[in-house]
């Protein structure tokens, strides 16, 4: 195996396949800054084939359902053809800079746009649940409370990872008051929440959402309750791939991220199952805030239309990874 | 008039749940209160009638969700309170207290091996069964069914902060039974798999709904959207006879240290942690409850209330109702 030759890309892959780095958008991110670092350490063209290739089926595999990272590696590797075929280096470092640039600024501008859409579904006093850490969802709790809407976030710890820790810590920095309980009890307290704001790993074809496990949970609760379920998340994080049939494949953690391995001795026979993600059925979800605007969940199928085309044009990933390079 | 250690040990430890599940702590107030009739020396029977009342509050202060715990108090001083109405002597009344400490401890055992063969007898071969936290009377109809060689599989929740799941899968493990830990927040994503929902309850009130650990709630509402039965097993020393008057059950909300650690809690300046011990399960989402006078509806919850507190529940409705005659709103 060529990766092996390259530590700092193997702990990136580890880091995003056990939720260390649960967020997609950093998961994408710290994959992409990685590739670039050994391109521009390597001067072997073809040492750098056989590692991209290595690599980018490996963070698929790792993060399977992240439909952000599998949607900006199929561009990334659209730009970088070409010259990688032709052995071209300083080309191969040039396109994938400015791609990468692109797609970074691309990814922010776009955060933006959906938090300043999520913005205006927020009223003043609003009470919001979240849980996990999502980039775009603290962007915009953070962009309320600079415009003084005065709001309060309850946030599920989210096991495994416990990534709504960060997430409390991040909105306590902003000045947001945060109240912070076990996963258990979001239903104990959706009559005090006025609406549900939630990141997306990925969206399928059919508006269902695949989030952080315990987000569908979260959902029918609040489906209960008759509280609002917002779902922020931008169009590049829908699958493409869910058109065609696929099923989106959902992840789960080694026993050793939800119970030590001294304890696992104690516990005896014991099978330990964690899920990372489950699907929230589109029932479930109010609406589906983009960059394209708030949308159903069931016609995100018209939104999708307008980037890949109808009917839709979309290179397998797989194809890519495995012909051309 | 001086209480016995043991006395304050024991509600210490109900306090820091070194004892816990609801019919654990009954049994502990019970054996309270039987060591400290014990161990009365000096006074007469109106010494030792405050000195019993006394110990009770002591032990009632302890938590104050469970149920189980007044109830177990209330079983053993009603039958106390009437003999000392009678005139009864000092040895005798300690002997009252102690014989019905017994009592309640050998009918507590009993009904929970009983839940287990009357639940049992729902469990067909080959289901899957979701259980949440640690309950000896739901586990007792889980190895009950095992035992009679019933093929199932049990999935248990880690039922965080304090992961009481650990100890549920340990027990069924050593029983021999396929058992898999989840984490709380999968719950929903494993229903597919589940046939039954069996949880414990530290109340049950008068119209049916149940007080349970937190996430309790949460897992009944997503076996109703999966139509999995959702069965509580339950002593009938567990329902409430407070409810029937309007009293709410008070839910216990414990320390931000069983969430978090303190360096978080030093870290940040804007966040509370809140930690609820229970949560209602509404009685819409219960498809039976398991005692060990049988299987209920849980509207019928007042059934047992009556038939099990009858005497008592006299008595607070007469309370009640004065209350609320002397009151200046009835006037109005």
């Amino acid at each position: 195996m060529i990766i092996e030759k390259f530590p700092n890309a193997l702990k990136v892959l580890d880091d995003i396949k056990y939720g260390r780095i649960q967020s997609a958008t950093e998961a994408t991110l710290s994959i992409v800054e990685e590739a670039i670092n050994v391109i521009f350490k390597v001067q072997d063209i073809e040492l750098i084939k056989g590692f991209i290739k290595e690599y980018f089926t490996q963070a698929i595999k790792a993060r399977p359902a992240n439909a952000l990272l599998i949607n900006i590696l199929r561009k990334l590797l659209e730009n970088i053809r070409e010259p990688l075929l032709q052995g071209d280096l300083y080309t191969l470092r040039e396109n994938i800079t400015n791609s990468f640039r692109e797609l970074k600024s691309n990814i922010e501008r776009i955060n933006e746009l959906v938090a300043h859409f999520a913005v205006r579904r927020i009223e003043y006093g609003d009470t919001i649940l979240t849980n996990s850490y999502s980039t775009t969802v603290i962007t915009a709790l953070k962009k309320a409370k600079q415009l003084g809407k005065n709001i309060r976030v309850f946030i599920a710890e989210s096991r495994p990872g416990l990534e709504g820790l960060k997430a409390a810590k991040e909105l306590d920095e902003a000045g947001i008051p945060v109240t912070l309980f076990v996963d258990s009890a979001v239903r104990y307290f959706m009559k005090e929440v006025d609406k549900v704001f939630v990141g997306a790993e990925a969206i399928a074809a059919n508006g269902a959402v695949v989030s952080k496990v315990g987000t569908s949970l979260i959902a029918l609760a609040a489906h209960e309750a008759r509280v609002n379920v917002f779902v922020l998340a931008s169009t590049l994080k829908f699958s493409p791939e869910t058109i065609f049939g696929q099923l989106v494949e959902l992840l789960e953690k080694e026993p050793e991220s939800l119970v030590s391995k001294e304890k696992m001795k104690e516990l005896g026979k014991v099978k330990i199952k964690v899920p990372i993600f489950d699907v929230t059925p589109p029932e479930y979800i109010d609406a589906i805030i983009t960059e394209k605007g708030l949308i159903a969940p069931q016609a995100i199928t018209l939104v999708i239309r307008e980037i890949y085309g109808w009917p839709f044009r979309v290179t397998a990933i797989k194809e890519l990874l495995g012909e051309e390079i | 008039m001086k209480i016995p250690q043991e006395v304050y040990s024991i509600a210490e430890d109900i306090k820091t749940m070194r004892i816990r599940g609801a019919s654990r702590i009954a049994r502990a107030a019970a054996n309270a209160l039987k060591i400290a009739a014990q161990q009365f020396k000096e006074g007469n029977r109106n010494d030792f009638y405050k000195y019993i009342i006394r110990v009770s509050e002591i032990l009632r202060n302890t938590r104050p969700t469970a149920v189980s715990l007044p109830n177990a108090i209330s079983y053993v001083l009603s039958r106390f309170k009437r003999e000392y109405d009678r005139g009864s002597d000092l040895e005798e009344l300690k002997n009252v207290i102690i014989t019905a400490a017994d009592n309640f401890i050998k009918y507590s055992k009993n009904a929970t091996k009983k839940i287990g063969e009357i639940g049992a007898r729902r469990i067909v071969n080959g289901d899957t069964i979701l259980t949440h936290c640690n309950s000896a009377a739901a586990l007792s109809v889980i190895i009950t069914a095992f035992k009679e060689g019933k093929d199932i599989k049990v999935f248990a929740t880690e039922t965080r902060p304090r992961y009481q799941g650990y100890i549920t899968v340990r027990v069924l493990s050593r029983e021999g039974i396929d058992v898999t830990l989840i984490p709380d927040s999968a719950v929903r994503f494993i229903m597919k798999k589940i046939d039954k929902v069996i949880v414990g309850a530290d109340a049950v009130a008068a119209n049916g709904a149940v007080v349970n650990k937190i996430g309790t709630s949460l897992i009944a509402l997503a076996a109703h959207e999966a139509r999995v039965n959702f069965f509580v097993a339950a002593e009938t020393y567990k329902f409430s006879p407070m409810t029937v008057i309007g009293e709410v059950i008070e839910i216990e909300e414990r320390s931000p240290l069983e969430v978090v650690s303190e360096d978080f809690l030093k870290s940040v300046k804007h966040v509370i942690i809140r930690n609820p011990a229970f949560d209602v399960t509404p009685p819409e989402y219960i498809d039976a409850i398991i005692t060990e006078k049988g299987l209920i509806p849980p509207q019928a919850a007042i059934i047992v209330l009556k038939e099990e507190y009858g005497y008592a529940l006299e008595d607070l409705m007469t309370k009640a109702i004065a209350r609320v005659e002397e009151s200046e709103e009835f006037l109005i």
